[in-house]
């Protein structure tokens, strides 16, 4: 008679694996307090050492395909497909002389929107620092919607780092190992994004569903919401900076849990399911980057001469506003100002009388025809002003920057 | 004396490979498997690891190595979701267990038997990840059988053109 172990060993092998695995399982999930069982988001120390050795097993092949498939589409790219690049190159670089342009002046907006928040001390993030990276696996799993980047803790990324294209939004950094790491898309059924709808301006939570597909959910019935509509983030969720794009609103369905809710789905704007390279935003700071600043200098002496002139212009305007202040009340909006007051002009009062009353003193000063006609008077040199030659102010009056020009207005004293 | 003829019978026919392929197959699968969707967008419609477990199962003959193998493909590919470990490893498991306990049973030789254990053993994979993520384990998950059913098929028709290759690398006497 053969031995027990003999004789079940392949059930046995069976049963103990099993066990062992489902044991591990139950050490992964917990029961919340609402009673809903969850997987833990940070991976025990156990956990974390098997996902590090499968990566590090897994890794460097994906790397080696990864690059051999850069190198044939670069071969193909760069060396053998290269008809009518030079007419791209010349349309290229007229598209990048007008969004340089464009560029710089949004930037000037950017910076003057900057200088109003911060009057109102509003603090908003700005992207300051990204790092490229390229994407070089995935989970291989519908259930899983996870992408693995070519970058880890070395190229100083960490978890919950949002995860970007220029044309929208992927994900976000769930792991992090030393030269690669996981991000968890936005299209998984356990992501999360707080957006915001651009015209509505209604909030939700984005996530996926088991197809891949992206949709807004817990939100009330609305009519507003039409498809075409753009989504944004919100920037509530710390992981995503305000205002990044999504994608749009593809339909609107019902809730099936919930009668009075509805269900958005959204079209994304960056295309996830082939993604190449991507950004890791690795900081945010209410500034601008060096090489934006960089570029707002360029555009600064680009424009030189025209700006100077503008900004001497706008000078002499606000002198002229100053010397003028009763034309003007630069607290008041435009359309409150003096000059557009409706109700007829309140009479002056008479000036008080002079106690010791000269010739600059109201109705005491001299007119034109008595100055040309009057002799000088005797015991006083007369005083003729030359072409070139300034004469002294009078006592307690400002000091004139220069000979007035023809055409200037008449300088007023303050 | 049966006994003996049946386990020198099933030993004669036990099919052995060089160590190179019995590893680097295993591996090569788990690689493209995370690799290849990003190449092919939309849905996964195959699962390689599976293949591969089906296939040495089948033809090694062995419930043990069967179940070791499957184990540690399904762990694997649970390591590079962000899902819980075991889940794709129990599924595995039972899979390249049965794969080869059929296999000391059927002719593995015809192909016609080999892609329907493929599509049969695929479906029952996929039952088993929804049986344990969502009873045993508790947790929401959106399924769609149709999608299962799309991989089903695919891991049938990567299994037809897969596996008489691989015959070619087995070891013959």
């Amino acid at each position: 008679m053969e031995p027990f172990i003999v004789r079940y060993r392949n059930l046995l092998v069976l049963l103990i694996l099993l066990v062992a695995q489902i044991v591990g399982l139950a050490v992964q999930v917990r029961r919340t307090d609402s009673g809903r069982n969850l997987v833990d988001l940070q991976d025990g120390p156990g956990v974390r050492l098997i996902r590090l050795w499968a990566e590090a097993v897994v890794s460097p092949p994906e790397r080696l395909v990864h690059g051999m498939k850069l190198g044939t589409v670069s071969l193909w790219q760069d060396y053998l497909d290269l008809r009518h690049v030079r007419e791209q190159n010349q349309d290229l670089q007229k598209t990048i002389d007008r969004l340089r342009l464009e560029q710089a002046s949004l930037l000037e907006d950017a910076q003057q929107g900057q200088r109003l928040q911060a009057l109102l001390s509003f603090q908003e993030k700005y992207v300051y620092k990204t790092v490229a990276a390229q994407a070089i696996g995935s989970s291989g799993s519908d259930q899983s919607r996870v992408l693995y980047l070519d970058k880890g803790k070395d190229s100083g990324l960490e978890p919950d780092m949002a995860v970007i294209t220029g044309d929208g939004i992927v994900g976000k950094v769930r792991e992090v190992y030393p030269h690669t790491a996981q991000v968890l898309m936005i299209n998984d059924q356990t992501s999360g994004a707080g957006v915001i709808l651009e015209t509505t301006r209604i909030r939700g939570i984005l996530r996926g569903n088991g197809v891949g597909q992206l949709q807004i959910v817990g939100i009330l019935a609305d009519q507003r919401i039409q498809p075409g509509e753009k989504v944004l983030t919100a920037g509530g969720d710390q992981i995503f900076p305000r205002g990044l794009p999504v994608g749009v609103v593809e339909k609107v369905v019902r809730d099936p849990e919930r009668d009075s809710f509805i269900d958005v789905m959204v079209k994304p704007a960056g295309h996830l399911d082939r993604l190449d390279e991507v950004l890791v935003i690795t900081s945010m700071q209410p500034r601008f980057s060096p090489e934006e600043q960089q570029d707002m200098a360029a555009s600064e002496a680009l424009k030189g001469p025209e700006v100077e002139q503008a900004k001497a212009q706008k000078k002499a305007a606000e002198i002229m506003a100053e010397r003028l202040p009763a034309l003007t009340d630069p607290n008041l909006p435009p359309d409150e100002q003096p000059l557009h007051e409706t109700a007829p002009p309140t009479i002056m009062a008479h000036p008080p009388q002079a106690i010791h009353p000269d010739r600059f003193t109201p109705g005491n000063a001299p007119t034109p025809e008595g100055l040309t006609e009057q002799p000088p008077a005797a015991g006083k040199p007369e005083v003729v002003s030359k072409p070139g030659q300034t004469l002294a102010p009078a006592p307690g009056t400002p000091k004139a920057k220069g000979p007035a020009k023809p055409g200037e207005p008449p300088r007023r004293n303050p | 004396m049966p006994v003996l003829a049946s386990s020198m019978r099933r030993d004669m026919e036990i099919r052995r490979y060089p160590v190179l392929v019995y590893t680097l197959v295993p591996l090569g699968s788990l690689v493209l498997q995370a690799w290849l969707p990003r190449l092919l967008p939309g849905h996964v419609w195959f699962d390689l690891p599976l293949v591969v477990t089906v296939y040495f199962a089948l033809n090694r003959r062995s419930p043990v190595q069967g179940t070791l193998l499957g184990g540690c493909m399904g762990l694997f590919e649970d390591a590079l979701t962000h899902h819980a470990i075991g889940v794709n490893g129990i599924a595995k498991t039972i899979s390249g267990f049965l794969a080869a306990s059929v296999g000391i049973r059927i002719d593995v030789e015809n192909h016609t038997i080999r892609v329907a254990l493929n599509f049969l053993l695929s479906l029952l994979c996929s039952g088993v990840y929804l049986f344990i993520y969502r009873f045993l384990l508790g947790l929401d998950l959106d399924w769609s059988w149709f999608a299962e059913l799309f991989k089903a098929v695919g891991n049938s028709v990567i299994a037809l053109v897969l596996f008489p290759l691989l015959d070619k690398t087995q070891i013959r006497d």
